[in-house]
């Protein structure tokens, strides 16, 4: 299938799911008892207010109505308005995304390298020690819930060593942010030579990249080690073995054999990150996206919620995808499906 | 412990030296507020936690309450309200037309002075919106506002009311800037509620310089302010979700103010030396509200058998560390004219098993009783955890269920009011007995959240509401929490104390009946 025809009918497929989480998104919040009217009524309302709020946001029609009108607005790119910002859904994520994905990068990216040396060293000797501290420390990975590992870290780092800045978002409060070029305080102050917002940044990255680092390296090295074993005790390697390569060689044929499934994986724990995200981003105050739809689920602000969900349904797609992209790239003979 | 703040308030400086904008100066003077949200926008109409945490700030009004020591510490005198905004006023015999005379020279930081039109335009944003500012007036008997002259404005009431001067102490409705606001009105907008999304225009002490949203808001003195200069030129409002990340910073002095800390945090904070917890006796009232429309409770010796099977000096210990006040009545004891003698049910399982038996449950209730809970109060689960224990002692199949904070307050609006039993806190932001009474008693009042109706006591609220002679009110809201104890619509839990953390060198804290501190009082010096 030639690359266009591929992202052509990924498209259309991409259509039907993302309806799907919009339409179970939309009945979720419907059925689940979030009735916005009295939020936004205030507890001064009279029943007449309520029915006028009521009709203003279309709820005293059918359900089924509500949904095409919502889904006719969300095919429009309108999410709706957030009671909570009072304004547009899309405005609010586009903002916050940029924030979020940087962190993601960096926390994914450090995993991930971390991750996959360590697995594949692991699995070039199973049951050596490095293999034994290795398995327990990715159990512990595993283990340790986000949101207490990020408190302990404050603790640790911030309040007792006093290493690392306060938890108090992505820049020392008395420094002013970089003119804004990508969102990311970071990159922006080194485009704009800002060098103490520049610096304020990166410190400010340090322990919630870490945090996360440790929450994704640990299913990667896992992971990489199960998939080298496996590529270990193929055919072609141990055909390789018996024809005498050195171990150097070896060592790059099985990197190479795991590298698509591999990949293929970190892409799924890149998606699966996205709601541990939220939790780093709460506890350091880091204001992304995964802040604001936790806000939004814990203060009922239903058009955020459904606008975070669906933006989280797009991500997952569009990570999969850069994955096949990748994994083609990588290796050729791989059908683009 | 304490740490030093280190290389990155030393980075600040060097980063606010560099700015033409800000001097290092009144850098010195910035006070740090760590609060779970951003304010969601600055219309004091819109009752939101943390837009009412900050347009205290922006917005004054034609009165204050005077201040008093008492115990060597400074408290708001309830019964002496003072002008502020105002200059003077005079009221007609019948007590229906109220003319205030305004201060003159008053000045927001747009550089536009204070007139009677101002006035006249915040009013009828109130009226139009119905929101909050539309309740004061209607609590306080305002049918109309209008500008006579340019510094006298006329109040119109339906009937003479003893409370006007308590509420115009209110930030709501609050004095808005119109000469600015108007600068951003639309036809489909005409309060410009979009432009205070982000704005600010009062008159008040501070006013709103930046905000990033989800981040920190920024306030700046106003250099205008027609009163002394607060200490602080500069306050930051900081979001910090994670109430564990809050007090980890107020105690290693990055930030000077956190906003409500839960009861374990207090505990764990008085005991640290980096850290200065103030306590006052609160005007609001925690309890476990039952909605006599349902069946159950529709019987009041089942709403009294509740009241008798709970412990509630157990409940404070449990709950509230010891540290709040029992409850007596729902008139908080800071305001004139609580009864706290009516309240009879102290703890008394025999009594509460008879009363129920009486009821026609001499076995208990074995079908499930839900007492909801959600979270916009910390001690709303624990309390209902500990009162659904003690009913099971008594026979009563209670349990706890958990709904969301949305969830509960659609639920307990007025045009709903479907909960049977739930856990609530609420209080008066006025401190007058009458406006207590009609607030969380009153047949109309918007924090009556379970459906509680009562023709005599709302007669006696009435007449409250008219009275104009001090003493025969407070005898008049004397029988009305008489009739209230009787009824026993609410299993009382303690008046849960008000708690504000902040750094060891801040100083000037009094409490205010809306529970917001006011930045212009505090000094760090």
């Amino acid at each position: 299938m030639s690359f266009t025809r591929f992202l052509v009918r990924r498209t259309f497929m991409v259509i039907p799911l993302l309806l799907g989480v919009v339409f179970i998104t939309f009945m979720l919040i419907r059925v689940g008892g979030l009735d916005p009217v009295g939020q936004l009524a205030g507890p001064t309302a009279t029943q007449a207010e309520f029915d006028m709020i009521r009709e203003d946001l279309g709820l005293d029609k059918p359900l089924w109505q509500q949904f095409l009108i919502y889904t006719g607005n969300v095919l429009q790119g309108d999410l709706g308005e957030s009671w909570l910002s009072n304004r547009p859904v899309l405005d609010d994520m586009l903002e916050r995304a940029v924030i979020s994905l940087e962190l993601l990068f960096w926390g994914v990216g450090i995993g991930a390298l971390v991750g996959i040396p360590v697995g594949l060293r692991a699995a070039f000797r199973p049951n050596g020690r490095f293999d034994q501290v290795t398995r327990v420390l990715s159990l512990l990975g595993f283990s340790i819930p986000t949101y207490w590992l990020g408190l302990v870290m404050i603790f640790v780092f911030f309040y007792l060593l006093g290493w690392a800045p306060p938890a108090i978002g992505r820049i020392s409060l008395m420094i002013f942010p970089p003119e804004t070029i990508t969102g990311s305080y970071l990159i922006d102050g080194l485009l704009t030579a800002e060098w103490e917002a520049a610096w304020s940044a990166a410190t400010h990255l340090i322990l919630p990249v870490v945090c996360l680092a440790i929450v994704s390296a640990a299913p990667i090295i896992k992971q990489t080690r199960a998939i080298a074993l496996e590529v270990l005790s193929s055919e072609t390697v141990r055909y390789a073995r018996a024809c005498g390569l050195p171990k150097r060689m070896v060592r790059k044929l099985v990197f190479r054999n795991s590298a698509v499934p591999v990949l293929t994986f970190v892409g799924t724990e890149v998606t699966g990150l996205v709601g541990t995200m939220s939790l780093i981003e709460y506890v350091f105050a880091w204001g992304g996206l995964g802040q604001y739809g936790l806000n939004a689920i814990v203060r009922g602000d239903f058009t955020a919620v459904q606008g975070y969900v669906l933006a989280l349904a797009l991500f997952s797609v569009l990570v999969f995808l850069v994955v096949d992209i990748v994994v083609h790239l990588i290796e050729p003979r791989s059908e683009l499906t | 412990m304490k740490l030093p703040i280190s290389k990155y308030l030393l980075s600040g400086v060097a980063a606010l030296a560099m700015s033409t904008a800000i001097s290092t100066a009144s850098f010195a003077e910035t006070l740090i507020v760590a609060s779970p949200n951003v304010p969601e926008g600055f219309d004091g109409d819109a009752l939101k936690a943390h837009t009412q945490n900050v347009v205290t700030q922006v917005y004054e009004n034609l009165f204050a309450y005077a201040k008093t020591e008492v115990d060597g510490r400074t408290v708001l005198d309830p019964n002496n309200v003072v002008p502020h905004l105002a200059e003077s006023y005079t009221m007609s015999e019948d007590g229906k037309t109220w003319v205030f005379k305004l201060r003159e020279g008053v000045m927001s930081p747009y550089g536009n002075e204070l007139t009677a039109d101002d006035v006249e335009w915040s009013w009828a944003k109130s009226f139009d919106q119905k929101r909050t500012g539309n309740f004061i007036a209607r609590v306080s008997n305002v049918t109309g506002v209008k500008a006579i002259s340019e510094y006298e404005v006329e109040f119109t009431l339906s009937a003479p009311s003893a409370i006007l001067l308590n509420a115009l102490t209110l930030y709501v409705p609050g004095i808005y800037d119109t000469t600015e606001v108007k600068k951003h009105a639309t036809e489909d907008d005409p309060w410009a509620l979009e432009w205070m999304q982000s704005n600010t225009a009062g008159f008040g002490a501070y006013h709103l310089a930046g905000l990033r949203a989800d981040d920190q808001a920024l306030f700046v003195a106003n250099e205008n302010y027609f009163g002394e200069q607060p200490y602080y030129d500069r306050v930051i409002y900081k979001e910090i979700p994670s109430e564990a990340s809050r007090v980890t910073l107020l105690k290693t002095g990055e930030v000077q103010w956190i906003d409500r800390p839960s009861i374990q945090k207090v505990v764990d904070m008085q005991a640290d030396p980096d850290v200065k917890v103030e306590r006052a006796t609160s005007r609001s009232v925690a309890a476990a509200r039952m909605n006599p429309k349902c069946d159950l409770f529709s019987d009041v010796r089942v709403r009294q058998a509740f009241n008798y099977a709970v412990d509630k000096d157990a409940l404070n210990d449990a709950v509230f560390a010891g540290q709040a006040d029992k409850a007596g009545s729902i008139v908080s004891p800071i305001i004139a004219g609580s009864a706290q003698d009516y309240w009879v049910y102290d703890y008394d399982a025999d009594k509460a098993r008879a009363l129920l038996a009486e009821a026609g449950y001499p076995d208990g209730i074995e079908e499930s009783v839900e007492i909801l809970y959600a979270d916009a109060f910390w001690h709303q689960e624990p309390v209902a955890i500990q009162v659904a224990d003690m009913l099971k002692k008594v026979g009563v199949n209670a349990q706890p269920t958990r709904v969301t904070t949305s969830e509960m307050r659609a639920r307990a609006a007025p045009a709903v009011q479907d909960m049977c039993f739930f856990t609530w806190e609420d209080g008066p932001i006025v401190l007058d007995a009458v406006y207590s009474m009609y607030l969380m008693s009153h047949s109309s009042g918007v924090s009556n959240r379970a459906g509680y109706v009562n023709p005599d006591l709302d007669a006696l609220i009435d007449a409250g509401r008219e009275e104009l002679d001090f003493e025969a009110r407070l005898a008049l809201m004397d029988d009305a929490q008489e009739i209230w104890a009787g009824d026993a619509p609410w299993v009382l839990a303690a008046y849960p104390a008000t708690f504000e953390a902040m750094a060891p060198n801040v100083s000037g804290w009094v409490y205010y009946p809306d529970e917001h501190e006011r930045w212009k009082e505090l000094r760090g010096d």
